[in-house]
């Protein structure tokens, strides 16, 4: 089997960097998130390819927290547009963790299916190589094994095996990855080293059932009580790997400007105010009621699998302590008849 | 400018040229839009959408309420806010941004064969109007057509001269308005929509009703419809939520698991009553 030995580490992530931009799981200040190991400062940014979840997750890799659309020149009634791919250069997602590349496979199907393909994310998907970081030690508020994922097996186009020992096993799952590999076979090993056993989970939920409960539950007394404590603040839904929702808006200097997108989230007022004043979703109670709905629901009605993936950024976040496995185990206990 | 099909880059718009603006109401234009080199940037279906916009300010999402062949794209805009408040001072000549067409627009081919209820308040019947419209050029594929519309007053109504002149004049053609309350040069009916649909009680018997207006509107037209014995898969409506990208993307039209602006905006009621009553 191929390995890839620690102390190539540094020399591969270089190599690779030549070519393409990579992203890594780095600590940077008080936060921690994936950043670019090409341009990195190493007085304040360190590689933590052992950390499980980063605070900041690689969603903004592939659909970014503000991308400019196209440039707007009107000149009295006429008016000129052009297209502006903002940056669609090759990149390569170094140490992500199933629970963030399972995030992926969920905007893959947002932006890729369902009628239309959105030309803005193709241009970087197609562009992006996944290399996975398998998990054997899950973390405190890790959950992604009651979401349906296996930790130790990540959908990525490689995936790397921590073997405790002196290296991670490299295992190249599809085409792409092969293409990579190929690029840097003379810096991997050829060895034999057993991939470790899966500890525990120190959170256990378990998800299957909850989509077809949560049917029955729209009304459910449930949702007022879970809210009462959130601020609407949407620091869980910019956290979220998954969560995809967006904005468009536009910005001009006189004469000249541009449309942009950005990440937006269902927790605020603003999200679904009508003209006039109506709003579908008024109170904290229907915007609260959504996200959970989104997630645990009406995702998994529409593609099958939940929108949560289990990597418990939100538990963390969250300042008033709204945790979703609480939730999802309040929803089993619910009793349906009131 | 973009010369690529919406398809390929369905949130970039196309431009196109403002040809005529005519006034419907003190609070309703109409927009006439074609490419400058001639020519409809793309086809609608009755019922399909579009989002407009006046590129430096903003978008909205608008029913196409008449494509005329290769002619014109036709949107009726009432002024509500910041982006239909610009585009009411814009003048013929004017460019405009579209993409689309967006939604999956009313069920004409099905409809065929049937008699047509239509129930319009305000500038509901802009989405309708495609559909009325498309009856008209098909007319021989459709049975008796009824038209009920209200606004608050005769100044509301849009489309007047169809209303009164142009579609009461096409066989078998009933089209009967209402205005919320009286005025002097007024001698037609006055009330709301829903009571006076069912003062007129058409017969549910081979009809297929459709109705758009304000939300509180629709409410009680659905009451009224199966109170006189509409069946939930003879009544389709049209919603309304708030769009940003219109194709199932932005996550915020929607209504339990289904995206408006792409799994609607017409449903008919049986596939309503399926969804949480969020709109
Ligand atoms: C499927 C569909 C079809 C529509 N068809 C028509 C039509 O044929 N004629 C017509 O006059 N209006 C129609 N509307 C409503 C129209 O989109 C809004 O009135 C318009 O976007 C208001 O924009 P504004 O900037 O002037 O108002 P503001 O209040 O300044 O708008 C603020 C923001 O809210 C959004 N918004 C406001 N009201 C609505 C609304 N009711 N629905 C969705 N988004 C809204 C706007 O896009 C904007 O982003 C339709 C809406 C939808 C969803
Ligand atoms: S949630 Fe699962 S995949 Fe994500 S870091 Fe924890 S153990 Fe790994
Ligand atoms: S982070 Fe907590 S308080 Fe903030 S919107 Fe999310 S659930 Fe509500
Ligand atoms: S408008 Fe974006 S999902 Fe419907």
């Amino acid at each position: 089997m191929k390995i890839l030995n620690k102390n190539q580490l540094e020399t591969i992530l270089n190599k690779l960097a030549e070519e393409a931009e990579v992203f890594v799981p780095m600590s940077k200040g008080n936060s921690s998130g994936f950043y670019s190991w090409k341009t990195r400062n190493p007085e304040t940014e360190r590689l933590m390819l052992d950390a499980l979840n980063v605070y900041l997750s690689p969603k903004n890799i592939g659909f970014p927290q503000t991308e400019k659309m196209y440039s707007i020149k009107q000149s009295g009634p006429d008016v000129e547009i052009k297209e502006t791919f903002e940056d669609s250069d090759p990149r390569i997602i170094f140490g992500i963790r199933a629970c963030d590349a399972r995030a992926i496979t969920c905007m893959d199907d947002v932006f890729l299916t369902r009628g239309y393909e959105d030309s803005f994310y193709k241009a970087r998907r197609d562009n992006t190589t996944i290399i996975a970081n398998a998990c054997y030690n899950p973390g405190p508020n890790c959950f992604c094994a009651g979401m349906g994922i296996d930790p130790t097996e990540p959908n990525a186009d490689i995936i790397i095996r921590d073997t405790g020992d002196t290296g991670y096993i490299w295992e190249t799952k599809t085409t792409q990855g092969e293409q990579l590999s190929a690029r840097i076979a003379d810096l991997l090993e050829e060895k034999e080293l057993k991939a470790p056993e899966l500890k525990p989970f120190k959170t256990n939920v378990e998800y299957a059932g909850v989509a077809e409960k949560l049917k029955s539950m729209f009304e459910h007394p449930i949702w007022e009580e879970l809210s009462q404590t959130c601020q609407n603040c949407g620091i869980c839904t910019y956290v979220c790997p998954s969560c995809h929702c967006f904005d468009i808006q536009v910005k001009m200097w006189g004469d000249e400007g541009y449309r942009f997108r950005c990440w937006d989230s269902c927790m605020y007022t603003e999200y679904s105010a009508e003209a006039g004043g109506g709003n579908p979703r008024p109170t904290t109670k229907e915007r609260f009621r959504n996200r959970f709905l989104h997630k645990l629901e009406f995702f998994t009605e529409r593609y099958g699998y939940p929108l949560c993936t289990g990597c418990g950024r939100c538990i963390v976040a969250c300042p008033t302590g709204i945790n979703i496995v609480n939730i999802i185990d309040q929803v089993k206990e619910a009793n349906v008849d009131v | 400018m973009s010369d690529k099909c919406s398809c390929e880059q369905p949130l970039v718009p196309v431009m196109v040229e403002v040809i005529d603006i005519k006034d419907e109401t003190p609070d309703v234009k109409s927009f006439y839009c074609r490419k400058t080199e001639g020519g409809v940037p793309f086809d609608v279906k009755p019922g399909q959408c579009a989002m407009v916009s006046q590129v430096a300010i903003g978008e909205g999402m608008f029913s196409c309420t008449w494509q005329e062949e290769q002619e014109y794209l036709q949107f009726a805009i009432k002024k509500v806010g910041l982006l239909t408040d610009e585009l009411h001072a814009i003048e013929v000549g004017q460019k405009l941004g579209v993409r689309g067409p967006y939604g999956n627009g009313f069920p004409v081919e099905e409809c065929q064969g049937k008699d047509m209820l239509f129930i319009a308040g305000g500038i509901g019947l802009a989405p309708l109007r495609s559909f009325i419209k498309y009856c008209f050029k098909h007319r021989e594929d459709y049975g008796k057509i009824t038209i009920i519309y209200g606004s608050r007053s005769y100044a509301d109504l849009c489309f007047k001269e169809e209303l009164f002149n142009e579609w009461p004049a096409i066989k078998d053609t009933q089209v009967y308005v209402t205005i919320d309350n009286p005025e002097e040069a007024w001698d037609g009916h006055v009330g709301f929509v829903p009571a006076y649909v069912e003062e007129i009680n058409p017969d549910p018997a081979g009809m297929i009703a459709v109705t758009c207006g304000p939300p509180i509107m629709i409410k009680f037209v659905l009451q009224s419809l199966e109170k006189m014995g509409y069946t939930d898969d003879q009544v389709i409506t049209t919603l309304e939520m708030r769009m940003k990208c219109g194709i199932g993307k932005c996550g915020r039209c929607n209504i339990g698991s289904e995206y408006i602006c792409l799994d609607g905006p017409v449903f008919n009621l049986a596939q309503l009553r399926l969804l949480p009553q969020e709109w």
